[in-house]
């Protein structure tokens, strides 16, 4: 009986896959509110964002400018069907649905860095709807290029649970990208609408009821649906476009140029060990290093701040509220612990140099517009020194150094 | 026990046989049942000790098998007389513990020297007139889920300033012996590559040496063979094998990018 129940229930359709609200930002805007926000916005942002993006299975991208807008350059559609909708294979083998194959376990269906193996990492999967990436070529407030995306999918993140992808084959891996993108935007656009929510006074975002006449058997008339995309184009033409479809638009003519190093960076070379100690220098001194990773580098400085995806949310008070309705429980961040030769936006100087002179978005590890192109060349070489046995002395100074000094 | 049952039991080592043979010569539909091509000499001689014991194990199978097919045959209830029943001889116990003990003896020792070639004497090398154990080319880093490659760079040692890193794709060279070093990061894996019959198990905590010398030219897999968690299924390298030639470009264009330009830079 009982097995007959479960092979029943079995064979059951679930449900199609849905994207959720950002529960944590609704709860934020109450908070803010310090009242209940009417539910039935919740409704309407759902099919506001159906009515752009699509649906999980379906996935649909708002080309507001038709054939000759810009976003075709970030996004292919063809590349989202493929990364899209539930995991399958065609008779000739070829896969879709990759993102749920791959991704979805970890960054969610949404790709809110909540899915089921989520809160057993640490660090957790990224929450891409807050459009921040961690590792990329471009500076601060830049979104990354796709080569920058693909790096990251081939070579994983060393030290976290991020692992290579280096076994698909490269359009797998374009999809994939497209994917991240289109749910990077979907979820920056709902935020904008979230925000947008107190400013309504109860009004509708936009009048369905232009278009849902249908329901009564009666078709919307030209000039209804006309409005009606009016009013979408209103809402999308300055929220959209303007705040975050033209951000991603070529992000790669934004790069960080690499200037050249001195020839001391080879570890060969006679003078590399001046170069060392002149990045050592700037460790404790002017690059202020040590604030964070700690007097000995190993990342135990300050270790009480959190990182932007938790701080959107936190605060001691409303911690559990947040949580229970689920938001990963806030962990501190940590600075890296310069001693093991893990890096988590790759091991190459000019990886590392990167991370130096942009910053870590997203984090508390800044830009450092103060130090020359040759200071942070230097901190490049300390930082590559640190995790091995060297002839250069690695050895904290006292902290009461300046005090000795004098 | 009638006929056709006698039949029917002495098909079955028969069947056995038949499909076994048919796998390890790849008789169509067999053809992909069997191990895949071995890529390296040590290969070989661990597919030649398998298919030995396999052939052994067949002989022994089709003894029994025919001993007792006989026996269901000649003693049919139905044209002999009841049996007698008896039990206990030293001499048939003591034949029937000799030989498989023999067999097993046999065994251990024939297999000796692939084991001690495999696992335990690394490969050596000759510095400055002195022999010496060959050191890793690359430390391989196990991890929940997948492979962290580290090439030793100019100074051919690991662990050290100038290694090459790369996650899931390993390549490497044919007709030398490679030594790696093996480390997991946090739980048990296990380092499998099919194709050059080569598995060792990777315990936290502990370094573990492995090493081959393929003769083949060709892409393969590694995979972890020890469940390591719910992504075990998909912990899998590439595993490039190239010519001296192709590795050494191939290497060199990955510490290319370990090398940024460089220019007079005032301080």
């Amino acid at each position: 009986m009982a097995i007959c129940a479960v092979a029943l229930l079995g064979c059951e359709k679930s449900p199609p896959t849905q994207f959720r609200l950002n529960a944590v930002e609704w709860l934020k805007l109450e908070k803010m509110n310090g009242e209940k926000l009417d539910q039935g916005y919740k409704r309407e942002i759902g099919d506001l964002l159906t009515a752009l993006f699509g649906t999980p299975d379906d996935p649909d991208f708002p080309f507001l400018q038709g054939e000759e807008d810009p976003a075709h350059d970030i996004i292919s559609l063809d590349n989202l069907k493929l990364a899209a909708g539930p995991v399958k294979s065609d008779k000739k083998g070829a896969p879709s649905g990759l993102y749920r194959e791959h991704c979805a376990h970890c960054h969610g269906v949404t790709g809110d860095g909540a899915g089921p193996t989520a809160a057993i990492l640490n660090p957790y999967p990224r929450d891409f709807r807050l459009g921040k990436f961690k590792f990329k070529s471009t500076p601060l407030r830049v979104p990354p290029t796709n080569h920058d995306l693909k790096t990251i999918l081939k070579e994983g993140i060393p030290g976290t649970a991020m692992p290579s992808f280096r076994t698909l084959p490269d359009e797998e891996l374009d999809a994939l990208i497209d994917y991240v993108k289109y749910l990077t935007m979907r979820g920056m656009f709902e935020r904008f609408l979230l925000a947008e929510l107190p400013g309504l006074d109860g009004a509708s975002y936009i009048d369905f009821s232009l278009i849902s006449k249908s329901k009564e058997g009666e078709e919307p008339s030209e000039d209804d649906v006309e409005e009606f995309e009016e009013q979408i184009y209103a809402t999308v033409g300055t929220g959209f476009q303007e705040d975050i479809l033209d951000r991603w638009l070529n992000p790669d003519k934004k790069v960080t140029k690499i200037p050249p190093a001195p020839a001391e960076i080879d570890p060969t070379n006679p003078s590399h060990e001046r170069l060392v100690l002149e990045g050592r220098e700037l460790f404790y001194g002017k690059g202020n290093c040590a604030q964070c990773h700690g007097q000995t580098g190993y990342g135990d400085g300050q270790a009480s701040s959190f990182d932007d995806w938790t701080n959107e949310w936190y605060t001691p008070e409303t911690h559990d509220d947040f949580v229970a309705i689920g938001a990963l429980p806030a962990r501190p961040i940590r600075p890296r612990n310069l001693h093991q030769p893990v890096y988590r936006g790759g091991d190459r100087p000019s990886d590392i140099y990167l991370r130096v002179a942009n910053g870590i978005e997203g984090t508390p590890m800044p830009a450092s517009a103060a130090l020359s192109d040759r200071e942070k060349w230097a901190i490049v070489a300390f930082i590559r020194s640190l995790p091995f046995e060297q002839a250069v002395d690695q050895s904290a100074k006292p902290v009461n150094e300046k005090q000795v000094a004098r | 026990m009638g006929r056709v049952w006698s039949i029917l039991f002495f098909l079955v080592p028969i069947l056995a046989i038949v499909t076994f043979l048919m796998a390890m010569y790849g008789v169509t539909p067999l053809e992909t049942a069997w191990l895949p091509k071995s890529f390296s000499d040590a290969g070989d001689t661990i597919d030649q000790l398998f298919n030995g014991i396999h052939l052994l194990s067949a002989v022994i199978l089709l003894g029994t098998g025919l001993a007792i097919g006989y026996a269901l045959w000649k003693f049919d209830h139905r044209r002999n007389d009841k049996a007698a029943y008896f039990h206990h001889n030293t001499k048939l116990e003591i034949i029937w513990t000799i030989i498989p003990a023999f067999i097993l003896v046999f065994l251990a020792f024939f297999q000796m020297k692939s084991w001690t070639e495999n696992k335990m004497n690394r490969p050596t090398m000759t510095i400055g007139g002195e022999e010496v154990v060959r050191p890793p080319m690359v430390m391989v880093k196990a991890k929940r889920f997948g492979w962290e490659f580290y090439y030793a760079g100019a100074d051919g040692l690991v662990e050290t300033q100038d290694d090459i890193y790369i996650e899931n794709l390993l390549v490497l060279p044919v007709g030398e012996d490679i030594v790696l070093q093996l480390e997991s990061r946090d739980v048990i894996h296990s380092f499998f590559v099919p194709e050059l019959r080569l598995k060792q198990d990777i315990v936290p905590g502990m370094t573990q040496f492995a090493w081959f010398n393929s003769k083949e030219v060709g892409d393969i897999e590694i995979i972890c063979t020890e469940l390591c968690g719910w992504g075990h299924y998909k912990m899998k390298a590439d595993l490039r094998l190239v010519s001296m030639a192709d590795f050494k470009t191939w290497l060199e264009e990955q510490s290319a990018e370990y090398q940024p330009e460089v220019a007079q830079l005032d301080q």
